[in-house]
């Protein structure tokens, strides 16, 4: 080996010692967001796959995972394309319940006490057969919530009948984390790391 | 390097016996090839065969979801393993014991990208899963690269093109920065001048071209890949008989260069709609080029080309026989058509091998 011992351990010590730095930063920047961010709650539809990688979760859907091009839009909904990154501006209704006020491709300016913004990726677009109603379904981040193994089905099973909602901590930046869930008016939501 | 190290021991006992090296330099190099003790052994394969399954291990670990520790113990948990496999690479270097240091690294790579699963499962992160493999293959490049790790370069070059599929399947548009990854790693491969890395970056790259048929967003694209296959195979061609040297490159170059060119080409002919006349053309083409290509492998002892152009030939003509049945030609006729046309070409490959082979043994005779 062309390098001496004490220089390939110094080596090894610098790349154990960035990858967890990345990680640390990962774990990080969830925990500020979630910590600080500001909360708002969704009403969810929950559905359950497995994801072979992480364990069992459970798929949650939103009203505003499908914008409709009924919605305030700065740009046309058929100039967006799979992957994108888009802005929704949510408004917090007179009931308390958020819902889909505006779509932009840029971080929008002007936002209300009462709204919020979430970043998102459009995953799909669908046009009605009368070419007059677009839908585009979008993605915030917020989709999965992880179980423990063996729970998926129960969980879904127990809120069958209840109303749940998302407790989501929305950054500056519009990223969205799912903090926990409401079941039938109880919160749950995970313990802090420590 | 790859040294078959008991041929070289007998080649070194016939070399002294011969008197072209001297008794000293038979124990230099014994002891130096001893010393090595790297060559790809079989304790060596099952220790990176270990480290693999250690790996899996480590991710199904993550997948059990285990509610039991809070999660900072998890998360310190897998950094720990992270540590373990560096520090056990650490071991190993110094007792001159790369292989199974390779295989610890590969361990810690493992362990690195099963760390950035169990966070996001921690946190419920799901935004966009090929970021999460993006910083895999970065954390694994980054290992391959400081540490001159070839396996986990080897296996960034994996994560690479699962992240280009994830990327691709998400937007249906080609995924360009493939390019530049492939690259980085290609170029550490040179760097670490490891023969088995350009196959590696070899097949990505021309699974990414043959992918392009189907990503590419003008007109034909199987066609430009057929193309870029084509020229490829030219180069390749042109290098080898221009003798101005890389032929370490142009010859296995060549090889994955007719395996675009034929993939591309079974596409136009099978996958995309046809009409007769166009299949005709197109077969037509293909049977001439992997003729050619045999030809080639014969006549310069081009082992990749050959074996290619015979296992091209057997798919197509088969693929054919499966389009055209009770469509352009019955099927009794099919098969008289094709065996006669088979018989002749079989034919006119063999008198093109005997032709080659004369001439080859021609060529040899002047050279030697």
């Amino acid at each position: 080996m062309s390098i001496t011992t004490g220089k390939y351990w110094a080596l090894l010590a610098g790349v154990a010692a960035l990858q967890t730095g990345f990680l640390g930063k990962m774990a990080y920047d969830r925990v500020s967001l979630i910590a600080h961010g500001r909360e708002i709650t969704l009403n969810v539809i929950p559905v359950d796959p497995r994801d072979v990688f992480r364990g069992e979760y459970v798929v949650l859907g939103y009203d505003i995972s499908q914008l409709k091009s009924g919605i305030g839009a700065a740009a046309p909904l058929d100039s967006l394309d799979r992957g994108q990154t888009i802005y929704a501006t949510l408004q917090q209704g007179a009931d308390g319940v958020w819902a889909g006020k505006g779509l932009s491709l840029t971080y929008p300016t002007g936002i209300g006490a009462n709204e919020v913004v979430l970043k998102g990726l459009v995953r799909n677009r669908f046009v009605s057969a009368g070419g007059r109603d677009e839908t585009v379904s979008v993605r915030y981040g917020i989709e999965s919530y992880f179980v423990p193994e063996g729970t998926g089905r129960a969980l879904e099973e127990s809120v069958r009948d209840k109303k749940i909602e998302a407790i989501v901590a929305v950054g500056a930046d519009g990223t969205a984390a799912l903090k926990g869930l409401i079941i039938g008016g109880e919160r749950h939501v995970d313990p802090p790391l420590l | 390097m790859w040294v078959n190290s008991k041929r070289l021991t007998e080649d070194v006992r016939r070399w002294r016996a011969e008197g072209w090296v001297t008794p000293q330099g038979e124990a230099y190099i014994l002891d130096d090839l001893a010393r090595r003790g790297s060559g790809l052994n079989l304790a060596s394969s099952l220790g990176i065969l270990a480290s693999v399954l250690l790996g899996f291990a480590v991710m199904s670990f993550v997948a059990a979801h285990w509610q039991e520790m809070s999660r900072l113990v998890r998360l310190s948990l897998l950094v720990t393993l992270i540590w373990a496999g560096y520090v056990t690479a650490g071991a190993f270097a110094s007792r001159g014991k790369q292989m199974f240091a390779d295989a610890a690294i590969l361990f810690s790579v493992a362990a690195f990208g099963a760390s950035i699963m169990l966070i996001s499962q921690m946190f419920h992160i799901d935004g966009n899963p090929p970021d999460a493999i993006l910083a895999w293959w970065l954390g694994a490049f980054l290992s391959g690269v400081v540490l001159r790790s070839n396996p986990a370069l080897a296996f960034a070059m994996v994560l690479v093109a699962v992240w280009t599929g994830m990327k691709t399947g998400d937007s249906g548009h080609v995924h360009w920065p493939f390019l530049a990854a492939w690259a980085a790693i290609t170029a550490a491969f040179v760097w670490h001048k490891w023969q088995p890395g350009t196959h590696i970056s070899a097949i990505a790259l021309a699974g990414f071209v043959i992918s392009l048929g189907y990503t590419l967003e003008t007109a034909a694209p199987h066609l430009i890949v057929a193309g870029i296959g084509l020229a490829a195979a030219l180069a390749a061609v042109a290098v080898l008989r221009l003798h101005i040297g890389f032929d370490a490159i142009a010859a296995p170059a060549l090889g994955y260069a007719i395996g675009v060119l034929f993939a591309a080409l079974f596409a136009l002919q099978f996958i995309e709609n046809t009409t007769t006349l166009q299949l005709l053309i197109y077969a037509a083409a293909t049977l001439a080029l992997l003729l050619a290509a045999i030809g080639y492998g014969l006549s310069y002892d081009h082992r990749g080309a050959l074996w290619l152009g015979y296992l091209g030939f057997s798919v197509e003509v088969l693929a054919l026989y499966w389009k055209t049945v009770g469509t352009i030609l019955d099927t009794s006729l099919f098969f008289l058509v094709a065996g006669l046309i088979v018989a002749g070409l079989a034919f006119l490959a063999w008198r093109l091998a005997h032709r080659f082979d004369g001439s080859s043994a021609h060529e040899q005779g002047t050279r030697a």
